[in-house]
């Protein structure tokens, strides 16, 4: 295939996956530490602008942690040039509000802030690290500066209960929008699953308190329900390789933050190929590309240009096969592991987020 | 399983959240006015499109008496159709609406003819109609709970008006005048009647939700005038680019709007000097032949703020309006 890929809107680029944050449900693959920070400033700067010539609109700068790079100013600067709007994905830390003053500067335009739990001990328990004053320091930092401000807070079975504060503390901070993001079960968080699982009655709490939320006036409330606990799985990244497109760390272009897992793909970097034929011809793009890799029930199903046959990852974890019909869907007919896991009774403790051994 | 319903205490005070919470007295345009903070055409602007909302309340009146098959109640409900519509000609509250209008210097058949109302203004109130249309008897009173709070938002008014914006003669404020009378009365009645029917929590629940669906109906046509008599221009950090093809789109954060048909023209009139309603006259006159443009121009300022790329400065309240600008007065007409 080649010529006729789709047009990428959005490119998420993990400029390191390195952070000072152990969160035990991190989406960043579970031997994120072998993964080094390969790219220099300069090879950043052409991908901003190969990627602006691809037709990308947004770019967000994420990790880890995107601010453990001294050169994340430069790599504003280039977004900018490239007449990207740019967007940070941020814990809040190492950043220090006079950096995020910096980065204003030099051209970024919006900031998503992580914020773990609306009460300062329990957020700080999550992060592994304390964390909860001086994110609340760059959410201030960033309102000053005018930056429309995401905050964005995981929720599973040890903060659910605290949803309507943690809508509370949004509107507090002037947040624009907030995303309740509940747990997906990748990466880290299915490490953690047991421990990590909401009951259905929590969710059920959880989604009442939103929806009232949502009525009042303040930040526009994302909220969406785990597909763990759902029909149908989630149209992940908008389908394989069709909108999004990211770039690890180590120059990888990836379809989603985890594809890098699924055994017997080949994706290219951008130190060996320019990022137009990464996108377009990399064979591991092309895998899943379309429908025409979709088995059944999927490729026959009225839902498949809306939910794409949901995460071929989740498929994978789950199953063995990347190419199975996601597990989160009732027709699938892997849908009893789902099942059997958000029955389990609870783990009563997790395991942080760690360097793996070399 | 249902849930036990409220105490009738409980379920008037949740009703008066709502209000406290929801009401349009916190709306900023609201808050301007009574600060004195409008200018004179945004008042005329107010004035004109609530005209619109006011003769949508006897027809919304007359469909809830369709609904009640009890005569005392209708005996009851009735009344706000003569409080509107007055016993003959040159009596009532419309009456008294467009005595406002001529008070405040507008020309009374334009108002009449509902020439200056908003595509926004005009769908709000009339989703108000269709609500109590869609809905029964029980909701629709529920709906009209709004009076609760309007006798008191009716004194801030005319003590507002007294104050700042002497050049409006006392006389037109006679409207407000009655309904400071008009609205605690029928609240009482609304509301003892919802006390009284809405028995069952759930019954409590679509009370509820009929409240608060009418505060937003409230609220959304105090967008719609605060829009056209603000001034647009794109919020700072939107990014706006060209498309490959010669089309433009704006990008922000979370979200990019394509700008198509006319938009890219209105855009860039969206100067942080000229209101919604100059945008809109600016291209009447550019393009007579363009039938719907003010239409277009307000729809178009709804959905790019509600997409949040547009922010809307108020007008300060000495703006009169400068007419055409020099570059339309000194280009020709094109009509001519």
């Amino acid at each position: 295939m080649s010529g006729e890929a789709p047009r990428p809107y959005n490119l998420i680029a993990e400029l390191s996956y390195r952070c000072p944050l152990r969160c035990p449900y991190c989406s960043n693959p579970v031997d994120w530490s072998r993964t080094r920070d390969a790219l220099a400033t300069a090879d950043w700067c052409r991908v901003l602008e190969q990627a602006a010539g691809l037709g990308v609109l947004h770019v967000g700068l994420t990790g880890g942690e995107p601010s453990v790079r001294d050169d994340l100013e430069e790599i504003v600067a280039a977004a900018a040039r490239a007449e990207l709007f740019t967007h940070l994905v941020t814990a809040g830390l190492p950043l220090s509000p006079e950096r995020l003053e910096e980065l204003a500067r030099a051209g970024l335009r919006s900031v998503q802030l992580s914020i773990q739990d609306a009460a300062p001990e329990e957020s700080d328990r999550i992060a592994g690290t304390a964390s909860f004053d001086r994110k609340l320091a760059i959410a201030r930092k960033a309102r000053a500066l005018a930056l429309p401000l995401t905050v964005n807070v995981v929720l599973h079975r040890h903060n659910l209960g605290r949803v309507r504060e943690v809508i509370g503390l949004a509107r507090r901070l002037g947040a624009e929008r907030l995303e309740l993001a509940n747990t997906q079960y990748h990466g880290w968080a299915l490490e953690n699953r047991a421990a990590l699982m909401p009951s259905r009655e929590q969710l059920r709490e959880a989604d009442r308190i939103v929806r009232e939320e949502q009525t009042r006036p303040g930040p526009e409330i994302l909220w969406v329900l785990p597909d763990y606990f759902g029909e149908r799985p989630k149209p992940c990244m908008g389908g394989w390789a069709r909108k999004n497109l990211v770039v690890a760390p180590d120059g990888l272009v990836l379809p989603c933050q985890a594809a890098r897992d699924l055994p017997g793909l080949e994706f290219w970097k951008v130190l060996d190929h320019d990022l137009a034929a990464c996108w377009r011809d990399a064979p591991g793009m092309n895998a899943y590309r379309g429908e025409a890799w979709m088995p059944d029930p999927c490729r026959s199903c009225e839902h498949r240009s809306r939910d794409f046959g949901g995460c071929r990852c989740q498929a994978f974890h789950l199953t063995g096969d990347a190419a199975r019909t996601d597990p989160a869907c009732v027709l699938s007919p892997d849908h009893a592991i789902v099942v059997e896991a958000r029955e389990q009774p609870p783990d009563p403790s997790w395991r942080y987020r760690a360097a793996t051994g070399k | 399983m249902s849930e036990a319903p409220l105490p009738p205490d409980a379920f008037a005070a949740a009703l008066r959240e709502i209000g406290e919470e929801r009401y349009h007295h916190r709306h900023p345009f609201n808050l301007r006015m009574h600060e004195g903070l409008l200018s004179r055409r945004a008042i005329q602007c107010w004035v004109a499109n609530r005209y619109y909302y006011q003769t949508r309340i006897p027809i919304k009146d007359g469909l809830i008496l369709t609904k009640s098959p009890d005569a005392a109640f209708r005996r009851e409900w009735v009344e706000r159709i003569h409080d509107h519509d007055g016993r003959q000609p040159g009596e009532g509250g419309l009456e008294l609406w467009l005595k406002l209008a001529d008070t405040v210097g507008l020309e009374r058949g334009c108002v009449e003819r509902f020439d200056p109302v908003l595509p926004g203004a005009r769908r709000a109130c009339d989703a108000y109609v269709e609500f109590v249309s869609g809905h029964d008897l029980l909701e629709s009173v529920a709906s009209s709970l709004t009076e609760l709070f309007a006798g008191f938002i009716m004194h801030t008014r005319i003590a507002a008006f007294e104050k700042h914006y002497d050049w409006v003669d006392s006389a037109g404020l006679d409207y407000f005048r009655s309904r400071t009378v008009q609205a605690p009365k029928d609240s009482r009645y609304g509301m003892s009647f919802v006390l009284e029917h809405a028995t069952e929590r759930e019954d409590q629940e679509r009370c509820l939700a009929a409240l608060r669906r009418k505060c937003e109906i409230l609220w959304s046509f105090l967008d719609a005038v605060d829009r056209a008599t603000s001034r647009p221009s794109l919020v700072p950090q939107a990014l706006l680019r060209e498309e490959d093809d010669g089309s433009s789109v704006v990008v922000l954060s979370e979200r990019a709007v394509r700008i198509g048909g006319s938009g890219a023209e209105i855009l860039s009139l969206c100067d942080g000097e000229r209101t919604g309603n100059d945008i809109a006259e600016t291209l009447a006159r550019r393009h007579p032949e363009a039938g719907e443009i003010r239409v277009e121009v307000h729809d178009f300022l709804e959905q790019m703020g509600s997409a949040a790329a547009l922010r809307f400065e108020p007008e300060p309240p000495e703006a009169t309006g400068t007419g055409p600008t020099s570059e339309e007065a000194a280009a020709p007409d094109p009509a001519s």
